[in-house]
């Protein structure tokens, strides 16, 4: 779905990320774990153009980005590889002034041009699967942190991304939470969409991602199933981490 | 060293010499107040003009040293109370209203009025024809007052210069001055004709406050000496104010006979009715003028944040010349170059039309301050959310960050709308009649300073107030939205 190829990402003469590479093949989820500083968040923020890539490629879907071609050319990319990938932010960044519906078609209707109406169907049917129909006319700010995630993870999907990502997903949520957003994602996955999930809490991409990979200094250091990254590291620092973290 | 020396003891042995002799201080109005007193073009440190020569003649004929304070038209009456200085000499005309608050002097000089159109205009020749037209004359001139009592509707100036040169660019259609200055100032502008012959005959006198009658009798005995001695008459000569009307003043002075001219004395005429319903008529131009910038700068002062904001560099420095411009410099300046510099370059608007575009200038460096700021204070994640769900940078500012920015920027905008309320009062340098020129003048006419400012200052509360008002419950509304739209939703469950 997403592949990712010796991927670099300096600021100034800091380089954040020294040659990344990884796959996510379609529908899996692949969880991303690493110390802070390790990489992770500009990692995110590269797959979403929110930060421009100094070296490598970015393939997803039919959407190439690369560095070295043109401002133009690199801008019209991300545009079209932004439509590919959808975010949720670990803050949400929900739109204040706007009601939980409008936060949901305001992309919809005015990226996409789909009918308001049409919109505001598809909007109250993603608000019933991520179980906040009962909110729709509400505003962001009398939501709680768990209720935001759900909208913005409903006004994420609302574009169809082919990939989601989702930076530190837990980190508003309580533990009850933290096991219907499980059920919640592996469901998106039943759906048809990849998800990469970055996140501190190794005990939640236990049960739900597929693949993990291990980041540090700018580098990935360990790829591949869960089960075998937890279980029987062969990097001696991933076992450290994962020693630590439990 | 030592011509300093000399020299300091030079100033002090000459002014311990004026300080001997008696002073006769006396007020004016320099400013457009050729021939009578003005700033003399070769020298800008010295007063030049008749009046200036005539009280050098008085003062020498009484023994006293002459001392002029440069003063504003409007106000000499109250700054002779003040006792700002002991005479006015201004060309003064001794109207029945300001017998009520000063003394006159014996007349000097008889002068007339002069109607003055455009060349290329024929259908105005006498005041009469000026019913339905915008005539200008002086504030506060035997001129208005005339206006006045003839129900001719006029737009006073504060000097003769403004007056012709708005005659010149259409913004009026007449102008009546008297004779002296219209000889002076638009006699042989080319753009400009006298309309009929002189007309109107009144005495020039000085002004003094009451009960300095051994003044008076010492400016009378004064002014009968320059007259005999011939001083006056070389005078009046050299500045080509002399006439038959003079002659014939004078041969009655000198011979000790009544003079047969018939001297017509102008009354200011004052009724509350009236000056309220000018009032009205005021504050509904000052309004005006206020919805009208504030439109202006609303609108420019969001193109100027952008720029100043996220704008390439030139632009950003543009934008920021722009806005230092005009927040470093005064509005009243800006609105007197505008007014009076920009026809220069062909660009002649109306007095109204000025003030609007001037304040709306003024005030969009404001506002875009303002606006920055609110933009400013939208979080990074906000731009970041929306790209990310593929909206452009034009989309997401439209869709997303102006909406917010602009509840933020409402309470400040509100108070910049408050205090362009009143800055439209600077529109009475441009002769706008807005409430502060109506105060001005309903005041100088009737000397009804203190009631007239207690109205004045109800009708700008009885504007603002309200609109603090609406502006607060739009901003109770825009932060209530949410808690509002939460309790609809629950009435709905």
């Amino acid at each position: 779905m997403i592949q990712v190829t010796n991927l670099t990402k300096r600021f100034g003469s800091n380089e954040i990320l020294k040659g990344v590479s990884f796959e996510v093949p379609r529908q899996t989820i692949l969880g991303i774990i690493g110390a802070s500083g390790s990489g992770k968040t500009t990692l995110l923020r590269c797959l979403n153009g929110l930060e421009t890539i100094d070296g490598g490629t970015i393939a997803c879907g039919d959407v190439r980005l690369e560095a070295g071609i043109s401002h133009t050319d690199y801008k019209r990319r991300v545009r079209d590889l932004r439509l590919q990938v959808g975010t949720v932010f670990q803050h949400f960044y929900l739109f204040p002034h706007l009601s939980v519906v409008g936060n949901i078609i305001e992309a919809p209707v005015h990226v996409l041009h789909s009918p308001r109406k049409k919109a505001e169907g598809e909007a109250f049917e993603l608000l019933d699967s991520v179980g906040m129909k009962h909110a729709a006319r509400r505003y962001p700010e009398s939501l709680s942190g768990g209720e935001q995630q759900r909208v913005a993870i409903a006004r994420a999907l609302a574009m169809h991304p082919a990939l989601l990502l989702l930076d530190e997903p837990t980190s508003a949520l309580d533990p009850r939470r933290i096991a219907s957003l499980r059920g919640l994602l592996r469901g998106f996955v039943e759906k048809g969409h990849t998800l990469i999930i970055i996140s501190h809490s190794i005990g939640f991409l236990d049960g739900v991602s597929d693949n993990l990979l291990y980041m540090e200094g700018g580098l990935v250091v360990e790829h591949g199933p869960t089960d075998q990254v937890l279980n029987s590291p062969k990097d001696p620092r991933v076992k450290e981490f994962i020693a630590q973290a439990e | 060293m030592k011509i300093l020396r000399n020299s300091v003891c030079l100033i002090i042995i000459l002014s311990g010499t004026t300080q001997a002799q008696r002073v006769l201080r006396w007020g004016a109005d320099p400013s457009g107040g050729a021939p009578y007193v003005y700033t003399d073009p070769g020298n800008p440190e010295r007063y030049i003009g008749y009046e200036k020569e005539m009280v050098d003649a008085l003062a020498a004929a009484m023994d006293r040293q002459a001392e002029f304070v440069p003063s504003d038209w409007e106000t000499l009456v109250s700054a002779l109370q003040r006792k700002s200085f002991d005479v006015i000499v201004n060309g003064l005309e001794p109207t029945g209203d300001r017998a009520q608050q000063i003394a006159f002097s014996n007349p000097y000089y008889i002068f007339q009025l002069q109607l003055t159109v455009r060349r290329d205009d024929n259908r105005i020749h006498s005041l009469d024809d000026c019913k339905n037209r915008t005539v200008a004359t002086l504030g506060n001139t035997a001129a208005s007052r005339l206006l006045q009592q003839q129900n001719i509707p006029f737009r006073s100036y504060e000097d003769p210069v403004g007056a012709y040169r708005d005659l010149e660019l259409k913004r009026i259609d007449a102008v009546v001055m008297d004779v002296p200055a219209e000889a002076f100032y638009a006699r042989d502008n080319p753009k400009l004709k006298p309309a009929g012959p002189p007309f109107f005959k009144g005495y020039y006198v000085i002004g003094l406050r009451k009960g300095d009658d051994a003044l008076k009798a010492e400016i009378d005995k004064a002014i009968e000496k320059i007259i005999q001695n011939g001083t006056l008459e070389q005078i009046l000569k050299k500045w080509k104010l002399w006439n038959d009307a003079q002659v014939e003043f004078q041969s009655s002075i000198r011979t000790h006979t009544q003079p047969t001219a018939v001297i017509e004395m102008t009354n200011a005429t004052f009724n509350w009715r009236d000056a309220l319903l000018r009032l009205t008529r005021a504050a509904m131009y000052t309004v005006l003028i206020a919805l009208g910038s504030m439109i202006i700068a609303v609108v420019l002062g969001l193109p100027l944040a952008v720029g100043q904001w996220k704008g390439p560099s030139w632009l950003r420095s543009l934008c920021t010349l722009y806005v230092e411009f005009f927040r470093g410099t005064p509005v009243l300046v800006q609105l007197l170059f505008l007014y009076f510099g920009l026809p220069v370059l062909g660009i002649a608007m109306p007095g109204m039309l000025t003030a609007v575009v001037g304040l709306g200038l003024n005030y969009a460096a404001y506002e875009s301050q303002v606006y920055r700021a609110a933009l400013d204070a939208i979080p990074k994640g906000q731009w970041e959310a929306s790209y990310s769900l593929g909206m452009s940078s034009l989309l997401a500012f439209r869709r997303i960050i102006l909406p917010q920015a602009f509840r933020i920027a409402l309470p400040p905008m509100t108070n910049d709308f408050v205090s362009l309320f009143k800055d439209t009062s600077v529109a009475f340098a441009i002769s706008v009649w807005e409430l502060a020129t109506a105060y001005r003048e309903l005041a100088n006419a009737s000397g009804q300073f203190l009631l007239l400012g207690v109205i004045v200052s109800l009708f700008y509360l009885a504007m603002s107030l309200p609109m603090a008002h609406v502006a607060r419950l739009l901003e109770q509304r825009l932060r209530d939205r949410s808690t509002e739209r939460l309790e609809e939703a629950e009435v709905a469950a």
